[in-house]
């Protein structure tokens, strides 16, 4: 049988427009036959997604992405997207993008709402969650965590400029308590150079003491007697040195009560309060090192041990 | 002056050509509405040009397509990349370009020596005066109907030729054992762009008007008998294949 | 009526016709003589308008023909019936439908109709049995029978032959020269018959005009074709003389 020409090209040109539309609707991943199911995305970042890739719902491919583009209005990235019409995507559905966008192959997951809730209108707006995109994780955050480290830099120079302030103006409380406190170690310094000499000595007498003491032992004991007649005569240079130091003692209370009586040119100075301070830092630094003689005595008279060794 | 005159020539015939190849169209568009008289002759020219050239085209085009496939997979020799990019590259590559330019240069042959051939013997045998002397508008009678089938039937042939060359390529994939069908295709699936076909189609009805109106132009303004007939023909084909290229990198320029 | 007044063409740096003028009255029949290449041919395709001219007219029933549109043009045409040298039949066609084509272009005649005509129409130039023939089936003198087929299928007024029997036999020559004579006796057209074979003018024309390097070098009736004594007309046609005298 003969076709005439107009049949040939008709039946020509009709295959061809079946082929083309059911070939591209079958690259698409849209279903032949069926109409389609067109909906929208707004994400912040598309994560290199582009138009043609899929769409799964549990991992399976239910849809492609039609096109995705900058929304003029509000900026952010706008995926246009369709699925098969039987898939229910309801209300609290959302969309996340997925793949590695180095490799190329980036998708779009939707994860649906609860199935009774009603369905998301045709081209209507699907929810869009970050996607579990680890470069692109890391890129959104890197910057936060520059502001954060900013901030603590930050505040530490602030802390540091207001030492530096602090440390810089003469009145502040702190200033005042350093140099208190400066002045109250030079004057126990001084103390302690007054009474070098005499500790000294003491510790000199109580080196004698041990070498008299090596001695004896070195000879086994036998100048025992000799040791305790030393000892008795050590005993009482100890106790000839505390009388001065309690002669000392008393002195510096009869001072101190002319002193509280106001006479002569330290009593002018009393009326000074700082003078006054210093003074009462100094004895009751004294004090210290008083009460720290009669708690530790061992520290100054190291013979009180040689003596427990009998 | 004898030596200005072949350098001015160089460019004076192409404009000269541009010029003549503008009026001719500028005359057959001008004949379109007559169309309902040449409506046989249209028939006959899409019959000719489109339904006619599928056996070549088809079997072009699936043999381009079977050897983009070998030629991806020998290529491609990491392990890494999973197999299925095979399909992504053939079918873009078949849609995108293969389709359109396959088709194109099979036409091109086809398709333009044959209409510069019968338009240039119809110059020469006095048939196109013929025509005019009856009170024909010849450009409308022979020009029209070949340029518009040429127009439509070469997105169709373009159509043909994808099916096929897709096919060609996937058959040779699964059964040369380089990629199995299913991969081939769910690659080709993955890297799709909607646009890519549509791309193709006006590339095609491009091609399809460049042929047809170059091979028409050498054909209707033939001079010299016999050995003109056979003139135009070569040029037809020639100028045919490379406005051809020309178009497809102006089209992949702007439209890409 | 058909007036060519002070026409001239150049192709190039040739000129081919030189001032010609010409009138062609109605019902009558002209020939255009001359040697090859003397411009004949040239003129032929300024009476349809296939050539216009580069200054001059000419004009058709009052029309000049290059000063109207494309598609006017086309439709003074339609009262022309041309037979080309070669034939010129389309040889996608075979012969019924190549006399069919002017036909089912222009007439509103129905498949039936039209089958009729172009049975008289063969009839006429004795080849009813040809119409399912190609052309490339036919010979030269046949190819030129159905082409005068074709021409005459709308009933033209003017009807242009350009060398009608050139390239056939003496006796072909002879049967299209009757044709020739026939239709200008039956159907009353006005026919211009361009030729060199001064034999066939002699047998149909009523006039002829002569070409002459692309002048209009001599016009007149056939009689006073005769007694001319014009040399250049006296040796076109005495060469013509010889010819036929040595067949």
């Amino acid at each position: 049988m003969k076709f005439s020409n107009e049949i040939k090209v008709g039946l020509t040109i009709i295959s061809a427009t079946v082929i083309f539309i059911l070939g591209v609707r079958y690259f698409e991943d849209l279903p032949l036959f069926d109409s389609t199911y067109d909906l929208v995305a707004e994400f912040d970042n598309a994560g290199g997604l582009i138009g043609g890739n899929i769409v799964r719902v549990n991992g399976v491919s239910v849809g492609s992405v039609k096109d995705v583009y900058i929304s003029d209005t509000s900026g952010k990235v706008m995926v246009e997207f369709h699925v098969d019409p039987s898939i229910p995507v309801t209300e609290g559905t959302y969309a996340t993008i997925a793949g590695f966008d180095a490799l190329g192959v980036v998708r779009m997951d939707l994860v649906l709402g609860p199935t009774d809730a009603p369905r998301i209108p045709e081209g209507g707006l699907v929810a869009a969650a970050t996607g579990a995109d680890l470069m692109a994780d890391l890129s959104d955050k890197a910057p936060g965590m520059i502001e954060d480290v900013n901030a603590v830099v930050g505040q530490l120079n602030r802390v540091l400029a207001e030492t530096n302030t602090l440390l810089s103006t003469p009145d502040s409380d702190f200033r005042q308590s350093l140099s208190a406190a400066r002045g109250s170690v030079q004057q126990i310094e001084g103390l302690l150079a007054a009474e070098r000499d005499r500790i000294a000595t003491i510790l000199a007498n109580a080196d004698s003491l041990t070498s008299g003491l090596n001695a004896a032992l070195g000879d086994n004991g036998e100048a025992v007697a000799d040791l305790i007649a030393q000892m008795e005569e050590t005993m009482a240079t100890l106790n000839d040195d505390l009388e001065l130091f309690h002669e000392t003692n008393s002195q510096l209370n009869e001072l101190l009560e002319k002193l509280n009586e106001g006479e002569g040119t330290l009593g002018l100075l009393i009326n000074d309060p700082s003078m006054y301070h210093r003074m009462d830092s100094t004895i009751s630094g004294l004090n210290g090192l008083i009460a720290d003689f009669q708690a530790n005595p061992g520290r100054y008279l190291k013979e009180m041990k040689i003596v427990d060794m009998f | 002056m004898i030596v200005v005159k072949p350098t001015l020539d160089i460019i004076l015939n192409p404009l000269e050509s541009l010029g003549r190849f503008s009026r001719l169209l500028f005359h057959a568009f001008g004949a379109v509405s007559e169309l309902s008289i040449y409506r046989k002759n249209l028939w006959e020219q899409m019959v000719k040009i489109g339904v006619d050239s599928l056996p070549i085209v088809t079997m072009a085009a699936g043999f381009s397509g079977a050897v983009t496939t070998v030629q991806t997979a020998y290529q491609l020799v990491t392990p890494l990349i999973p197999r299925s990019i095979i399909g992504a590259i053939v079918v873009p590559s078949m849609i995108l370009e293969l389709g359109a330019v396959v088709t194109g240069f099979i036409l091109a042959g086809r398709v333009g020596a044959r209409i510069a051939a019968e338009l240039g013997t119809m110059r020469v045998t006095e048939q196109i005066d013929a025509l005019e002397s009856m009170g024909l508008n010849s450009i409308g009678y022979l020009i029209v109907p070949r340029v518009l089938a040429g127009i439509v039937m070469f997105p169709v042939l373009y159509v043909a030729a994808c099916f096929v060359g897709i096919g060609g390529g996937m058959l040779i994939g699964d059964l040369g054992g380089f990629v199995p069908a299913e991969e081939f295709m769910k690659g080709a699936r993955e890297f799709f762009q909607p646009f890519d076909p549509i791309f193709g189609v006006i590339k095609s009805l491009v091609f399809g008007f460049l042929i047809t109106s170059i091979s028409c132009f050498k054909g209707y303004y033939t001079q010299g008998g016999a050995e003109g007939v056979g003139r135009s023909t070569t040029q037809a084909a020639v100028a045919s294949c490379v406005f051809l290229l020309l178009a497809d990198l102006v089209l992949a320029a702007t439209l890409l | 009526m058909i007036s060519v007044s002070n026409v001239n063409k150049s192709f190039g740096d040739k000129h081919v016709l030189k001032d010609v003028s010409v009138d062609i009255p109605e019902g009558e029949t002209i020939a255009i003589i001359g040697r090859s290449g003397s411009g004949k041919s040239v003129l032929m395709k300024h009476l349809i308008g296939l050539l216009s001219p580069d200054s001059g007219t000419v004009t058709v029933d009052g029309i000049d023909i290059n000063a109207i549109t494309y598609a006017e043009l086309r439709r003074v045409r339609r009262n022309f019936g041309v037979l080309f040298q070669g034939g010129a039949l389309f040889d996608s066609m075979n012969s019924f439908e190549n006399v069919a084509f002017p036909l089912r272009t222009f007439s509103e005649m129905g498949e039936d109709e039209i089958a009729n005509v172009v049975k008289r129409c063969l009839a006429m130039v004795e080849l009813e049995d040809v119409g399912e023939k190609l052309p490339s089936e036919l010979s030269g003198g046949m190819q030129k029978r159905v082409a005068l087929a074709r021409a005459v299928a709308l009933q033209p007024r003017y009807i242009i032959y350009d060398e009608p029997t050139s390239g056939l036999d003496p006796e072909t020559s002879n049967t299209i020269d009757e044709l020739i004579r026939n239709l200008a006796d039956q159907l009353n057209v006005t026919s211009i018959v361009v030729t060199h074979d001064m034999h066939s003018v002699l047998n149909i024309a009523d006039r002829a005009a002569f070409i002459y390097e692309g002048r209009m070098h001599w016009t007149g009736t056939i009689d006073e074709l005769h007694r001319s004594e014009d040399q250049i007309l006296k040796a076109f046609v005495t060469a013509n003389e010889y010819k036929i005298g040595l067949s």
